[in-house]
C-alpha cells in the first residue's frame, strides 16, 4: 500500500501556508456582509454590496484597471519573449541579463517617480529640448502623465514587468535546450525567429504561465505606482479601494471589503478568460505552425517586440538616471536641462533616518530571504522524495492529495490583492499581540518572498540530475554533507539568483511592512513612499538612490560569486596548502 | 456654631479640590516617567518631522518620557489601526498613544468611542494659556463639539502662493480665479478632493458663491443640498475646461502644487500652512520671488488637534506630551517661520511678558503673511459637508 502523504511535515507546511490566507480572506469576507464586531456590526446584510455597485465611478475604475492590467500583461509577455528570441545566442543576450538586475531590483514606486520626472510636461525630456527645439519657456498644458486612459501607468508597469518576465523566461529556457532545437531547425532551413515562434515558444508558455498570471494580478491591483502615475479622475479600482479603506467614514470599510472580494473574483475571471483566449489562439495558430513554411510575417512581430523591449529598457534607464540627479539638485527649474545649483545637503539631511532605516531594511530582507530559501529547499526535497507517493495518491484520490494544494497555497498571496487581504491579517497579528515586531514583519514578508524564491528555484532544482548525488553517496556515504557539497554546490547559481530575487522582493514591500510593522518598524520603501507623497523630488531621489544600491549589489554578487566560486575556492585552498607546505 | 464649621469644611474641601487637581497632574507626570509615547502624526513634511523631533528631545530631558514619531502617510491608517485593535479586543495595550487628528477623523473616533478622555481642558497649559472663546474652532472641530476629547495643537488657514516674477496681480477671489483661468489656459488648479486641502477649496468656493451661506453651518441632511451647491458645480463646470490638464487630472496635495508652481506649470498654489512659501524658498523648492496672499473676503481656517486613543498604553505620557506641546516655548518654536510656521493656539493676552517676548521675537519669513495680513478667517462648515461635497465631486468629475 502507498505511504500516506499526510506526514507531519507536509501537514505543518500546509497549515503554515494556509492559515494566514484563510484568516486574511475571512477578515474581508465577514465585513463585506456586514459582520464586524469591532464596530458593533453583527447583522449580516447585503447592503454594502448594493452600496458598492451604486458607487460613482465604479464601472470606469474597474474598466480602467482591467484595461491596464491586461495591456501590461500582453505587452510585457510580447516584449520579453521577443527580446529573448532575437538576442539568444548573441552577445546581447548576456548584456541584457546584466541590465536586468538594476531594473528588477528598483522598487516600483521609484520607477514611477522617475518616469513622472521624465515624461511630465515639465519633465526632463522637455527640459532637454526646451526652449531650443520647442520654444517653450514654460511647460505646456499637455496631459502626458496621469492621462485618463492610464497609458502612462501602463507604460510604467510594462517597464517594470518586462524585465521580470525576461528574467523568468531566461531561467526557464534552459530546460528547453534551445540551442539544439535551433541548430536542428536551422539545418532544416527554418529561420531563427520561426523556430522560436513555432517550436520553442509553445513549449515555453507552460513553464512561465504562473509568472505571467502573477504579472496580470499584480498589474490589476498595484497601488503605489497607480497613486503616483495613474489617472485620478477616476482612479484605478485598487486605488479606489484603498481610499475607501482609509475613508474617515468608517462604514466605507464594509464597502471596501466587498470591493476587495469583487477584485479577487475579477482577477479569477480575467485569469480564466486569459487562459481560454490563449488556448483558442494556440488552437487557431496550429495550422500556421505546421504549414512547413520556413519563415513568415509572424517573425516581424518578434522583431517589433524586441525593438519595443529595447525602448522600454532605454526609458527605464533614463528614469533611473534622473533620480540621482534630483538627489543632488538644489535649484532646478524649467527649462534648464540640468540643475542650476547642486548640493549634497539633501543627502546629509536624510542621513540620520537613512542609516537606521537601511539597517532595519537589511535585517528584514536578509532574514526573510534566508528563511524562504531553507523552506523552499525543504519543500522541494519533500516533493522529490515523495514523488512516487504523490503520483500514486493522485491516481487513487485525485488532485487533492497531489502537490497541487501546497503550491496553490504558496502562490495564493501573490495572486490575491494585497489590499484587503492584509487588513484581514492585521486583526490576527494584533490579537496575538505580534504587531510591530521584527518577527511579524519578516513573517509577512515571507508570504511574498517565499513564492518568488520558490518560483525561481523550483525549475532548476527539479531539473537537477539526482544521479550526481546518488553517485556521490555510493562513492562516499555521507548524505548530509554530499547534499550540501554536491547538490547545493552544483545549484549555487540558482540559489544565488533566488536569494537576489527574494531580497529585492522584500526590499520593495510596502503594505506588508506598514501593516505588520505598525509604523514602528520602517524600511527604505515605507520611508520612500511616505516621502513620495510629499512631492519632494530631491528627497525621493536620495531614497531611491539608496534603495537601488543594495539590491544591485546583491544581484551583482549573485551573478559574480557562482562564476568565480570554484576558482576562488581552489585558490584559497592552494594558498592555505601553500602556507601549510611552507610551515612544514 | 454650625455655619463656621460648614464654611471651614467647604473651604477645606475646595482647597483640597484645588490641591487634588494639582496633585492629579503631579500624579500624571509621575506616572508618565519612563513611558514611551507612540505619536502617530502625518510624516510627509520634513520641517514638521524635525519639529516633532525637537519636542521629543525636550520632553525626554524634562519628563523622562520617550516620544517616538510614527510617520503616517494618511491619518486614516492610524484610525484603522485603532479599529483593528478594538476588533482584536486589545483594549489596554494599544499601539498608538497620541495622534494628530483632523475634524472628520475626530468625529468618527469620538462617535465610535475610540478616544480617551476628556483630558484636554485639565492640562495645566490649556487652563493657563488657552482662551476657548478666542475662536469657535477651539471648541467646535468641524462642527463636532470637542468636549475635552482632543487638545488643540495649532491653527491653520488657507493661503495662496504665486511667483511675482510671472504674475503681478494674483486673483483674489473665487470668481477672479475663474476669470484668470479663462485668460491663462491651464495655469489654475486645486488638489483633488477628497484630499483635505482640495475639499477645503470646494468649501471656500461654495462659501463665496452660494447665496445660502447660513446653510453651511447646518448638517447637510437638514438642508436642500442641490439648491445650496448649484452655484459651485456651475462654477467648476466652467473652471475645469480651462484648468490645468483641462481638469482631467488634479494635483495630489499642496506639496505637488508647490512643485508645479516651481515648474511654472501652474500660477497659483494653495496651502494650509501659512509659512509654506518661506519654508520652500529656503529649501530651494520655490523661487525667491514667491509670495503668499489670501482672498479679499477671507479664507477658511481651522484648528488641528491631538487625541489619545481609548486603549493607549501610555495615556499619562501622552498627556504630558500634549501639555508640553501647548507650552509657550513649544508653541512659539512651532510658529517660527522656518521651523514650521504653524499658528499658535495660545491667547497672547494670557501669556506673561517673557513668553510674549518669545512670540514678538519671531522672525517673519520673506513670504509669510502676518496675523493681520491673514485677514478674516472663514469658519469650517459643519463636518457633514465635507463628505457630501466630496461624494458629489467624485460623482461629477471623477466618473
Amino acid at each position: 500500500m502507498t505511504k500516506t502523504l499526510l506526514s507531519p511535515a507536509y501537514i505543518m507546511i500546509i497549515g503554515l501556508l494556509g492559515a494566514p490566507i484563510i484568516i486574511g480572506l475571512f477578515g474581508i469576507l465577514f465585513p463585506a456582509f456586514g459582520y464586524f464586531p469591532a464596530l458593533g456590526a453583527q447583522n449580516w446584510t447585503l447592503h454594502y454590496w448594493q452600496q458598492l455597485f451604486s458607487a460613482p465611478g465604479l464601472l470606469s475604475s474597474v474598466l480602467l484597471s482591467v484595461f491596464t492590467g491586461v495591456m501590461v500583461t500582453i505587452m510585457s509577455v510580447w516584449l520579453s519573449i521577443s527580446l529573448v528570441a532575437i538576442t539568444y545566442q548573441t552577445q546581447w543576450y548576456k548584456r541584457l541579463q546584466s541590465l536586468l538586475s538594476p531594473i528588477l531590483s528598483v522598487p516600483h514606486a521609484s520607477i514611477a517617480i522617475g518616469l513622472l520626472f521624465l515624461l511630465s510636461p515639465s519633465g526632463w525630456l522637455l527640459r532637454i529640448i526646451s526652449p531650443e527645439l520647442t520654444g517653450f519657456l514654460r511647460p505646456p498644458n499637455w496631459i502626458t502623465v496621469q492621462d485618463p486612459f492610464g497609458l502612462t501607468l501602463t507604460l510604467a508597469l510594462i517597464i517594470k514587468e518586462t524585465p521580470y518576465l525576461l528574467f523568468v523566461v531566461a531561467a526557464a529556457i534552459y530546460q528547453l535546450k534551445p540551442s539544439q532545437t535551433l541548430e536542428t531547425c536551422q539545418s532544416l532551413g527554418y529561420s531563427r525567429l520561426t523556430t522560436w515562434r513555432k517550436i520553442l515558444l509553445p513549449q515555453l508558455y507552460p513553464l512561465i504561465r504562473l509568472p505571467i498570471l502573477i504579472v496580470l494580478s499584480f498589474s490589476l491591483t498595484v497601488v503605489d505606482m497607480a497613486l503616483i502615475i495613474g489617472p485620478n479622475t477616476p482612479t484605478t479600482f485598487a486605488v479606489l479601494l484603498l481610499s475607501w479603506f482609509n475613508d474617515s467614514d468608517l462604514s466605507y470599510r464594509y464597502v471596501a471589503s466587498a470591493g476587495a472580494i469583487m477584485l479577487v473574483l475579477l482577477i479569477a475571471g480575467i485569469i480564466f478568460v486569459w487562459e481560454l483566449t490563449r488556448f483558442l489562439l494556440q488552437k487557431m495558430a496550429r495550422r500556421e505552425r505546421i504549414n512547413g513554411k520556413r519563415s513568415g510575417i509572424g517573425d516581424l512581430l518578434l522583431l517589433i517586440g524586441a525593438l519595443g523591449g529595447a525602448a522600454s529598457f532605454v526609458i527605464s534607464f533614463l528614469s533611473l538616471v534622473i533620480l540621482p540627479i534630483w538627489a543632488i539638485a538644489k535649484r532646478w527649474r524649467f527649462p534648464d536641462a540640468l540643475p542650476s545649483q547642486v548640493s549634497f545637503s539633501n543627502i546629509a539631511q536624510a542621513w540620520p533616518v537613512l542609516s537606521s532605516t537601511t539597517i532595519q531594511t537589511l535585517i528584514i530582507a536578509i532574514t526573510s530571504t534566508l528563511i524562504a530559501l531553507v523552506v523552499s529547499i525543504f519543500i522541494l526535497e519533500l516533493l522529490r522524495s515523495n514523488a512516487k507517493t504523490f503520483a500514486a495518491n493522485k491516481r487513487f484520490f485525485g488532485n487533492f492529495y497531489s502537490q497541487k494544494p501546497l503550491l496553490f497555497l504558496m502562490y495564493l498571496p501573490i495572486l490575491l490583492p494585497q489590499i484587503g487581504f492584509l487588513f484581514g491579517i492585521q486583526v490576527l497579528l494584533i490579537s496575538f499581540d505580534a504587531n510591530g515586531r521584527y518577527s511579524s514583519v519578516i513573517a509577512m514578508h515571507l508570504l511574498y518572498v517565499l513564492p518568488y524564491v520558490y518560483l525561481t528555484l523550483s525549475a532548476p532544482y527539479q531539473s537537477y540530475n539526482q544521479a550526481y548525488l546518488l553517485e556521490a553517496n555510493r562513492l562516499n556515504h555521507k548524505p548530509a554533507i554530499n547534499f550540501i557539497t554536491i547538490k547545493l554546490a552544483m545549484l549555487k547559481a540558482s540559489l544565488c539568483t533566488a536569494f537576489a530575487i527574494g531580497f529585492s522582493v522584500s526590499m520593495a514591500q510596502y503594505l506588508p511592512t506598514l501593516i505588520a510593522g505598525e509604523g514602528r518598524i520602517t524600511t527604505l520603501t515605507t520611508e520612500a513612499v511616505t516621502l513620495a507623497t510629499s512631492g519632494d523630488r530631491k528627497k525621493v531621489g536620495v531614497f531611491a538612490l539608496v534603495q537601488i544600491i543594495f539590491p544591485i549589489l546583491v544581484f551583482f554578487a549573485a551573478h559574480t560569486i557562482p562564476i568565480h566560486w570554484t576558482s576562488w575556492r581552489l585558490k584559497l585552498k592552494s594558498i592555505l596548502r601553500g602556507q601549510f607546505a611552507n610551515r612544514t | 456654631m454650625l455655619k463656621p464649621i460648614a464654611a471651614l469644611t467647604l473651604s477645606g474641601a475646595l482647597s483640597l479640590f484645588g490641591n487634588l487637581a494639582h496633585a492629579d497632574w503631579q500624579d500624571t507626570v509621575a506616572d508618565a516617567k519612563g513611558e514611551t509615547v507612540y505619536f502617530n502624526a502625518w510624516g510627509g513634511s520634513d520641517n514638521i518631522n524635525a519639529y516633532i523631533q525637537w519636542a521629543a528631545d525636550k520632553i525626554e530631558a524634562k519628563y523622562d518620557v520617550e516620544v517616538k514619531h510614527v510617520k503616517l502617510t494618511d491619518t486614516a491608517n492610524a484610525v484603522n489601526r485603532v479599529i483593528a485593535e478594538k476588533a482584536a479586543n486589545k483594549n489596554t495595550l494599544g499601539s498608538i498613544d497620541l495622534m494628530w487628528i483632523n475634524g472628520e477623523n475626530f468625529r468618527s473616533m469620538k462617535d465610535k468611542g475610540l478616544l480617551y478622555g476628556p483630558f484636554s481642558d485639565s492640562l495645566p497649559n490649556y487652563k493657563a494659556y488657552v482662551d476657548p472663546n478666542a475662536r469657535q474652532s477651539l471648541t467646535l472641530d468641524f462642527g463636532t463639539p470637542v468636549d475635552g476629547m482632543e487638545a488643540p495643537w495649532g491653527m491653520a488657514q488657507v493661503i495662496f502662493m504665486y511667483d511675482t516674477a510671472t504674475l503681478e496681480t494674483p486673483p483674489k477671489s473665487t470668481q477672479e480665479l475663474l476669470t484668470y483661468a479663462k485668460k491663462h489656459n491651464g495655469r489654475i488648479t486645486y488638489p483633488r478632493p477628497p484630499q483635505f486641502l482640495g475639499s477645503t477649496f470646494l468649501k471656500q468656493a461654495l462659501y463665496e458663491l452660494t447665496p445660502y451661506r447660513k446653510a453651511l453651518s447646518q448638517p447637510v441632511s437638514t438642508i436642500d443640498f442641490d439648491k445650496v451647491t448649484a452655484p459651485l458645480w456651475h462654477y467648476l463646470d466652467q473652471l475645469h475646461p480651462v484648468a490645468w490638464r483641462n481638469g482631467r487630472s488634479f494635483p495630489k496635495n499642496s506639496e505637488e502644487m508647490i512643485r508645479l508652481l516651481d515648474d511654472q506649470e501652474i500660477d497659483v498654489a494653495l496651502s494650509f500652512d501659512i509659512s509654506a512659501a518661506s519654508v520652500q524658498i529656503n529649501k530651494g523648492n520655490l523661487p525667491e520671488s514667491t509670495r503668499s496672499y489670501v482672498f479679499t473676503n477671507g479664507t477658511i481656517g481651522n484648528t488641528h488637534f491631538l487625541a489619545i486613543p481609548y486603549n493607549s498604553q501610555s495615556s499619562a505620557g501622552a498627556q504630558v506630551v500634549a501639555n508640553f506641546l501647548l507650552s509657550p516655548e513649544a508653541q512659539a518654536h512651532k510658529q517660527h517661520p522656518t521651523v514650521w510656521g504653524d499658528l499658535s493656539v495660545l491667547a497672547y493676552d494670557k501669556l506673561n511678558n517673557e513668553d510674549k517676548q518669545r512670540f514678538d521675537d519671531l522672525p517673519k519669513g520673506i513670504a509669510t503673511l502676518s496675523i493681520s495680513e491673514l485677514g478674516k478667517t472663514l469658519p469650517e462648515p459643519h463636518s457633514s459637508w465635507m463628505g457630501a461635497l466630496e461624494k458629489e465631486w467624485q460623482k461629477r468629475y471623477a466618473n
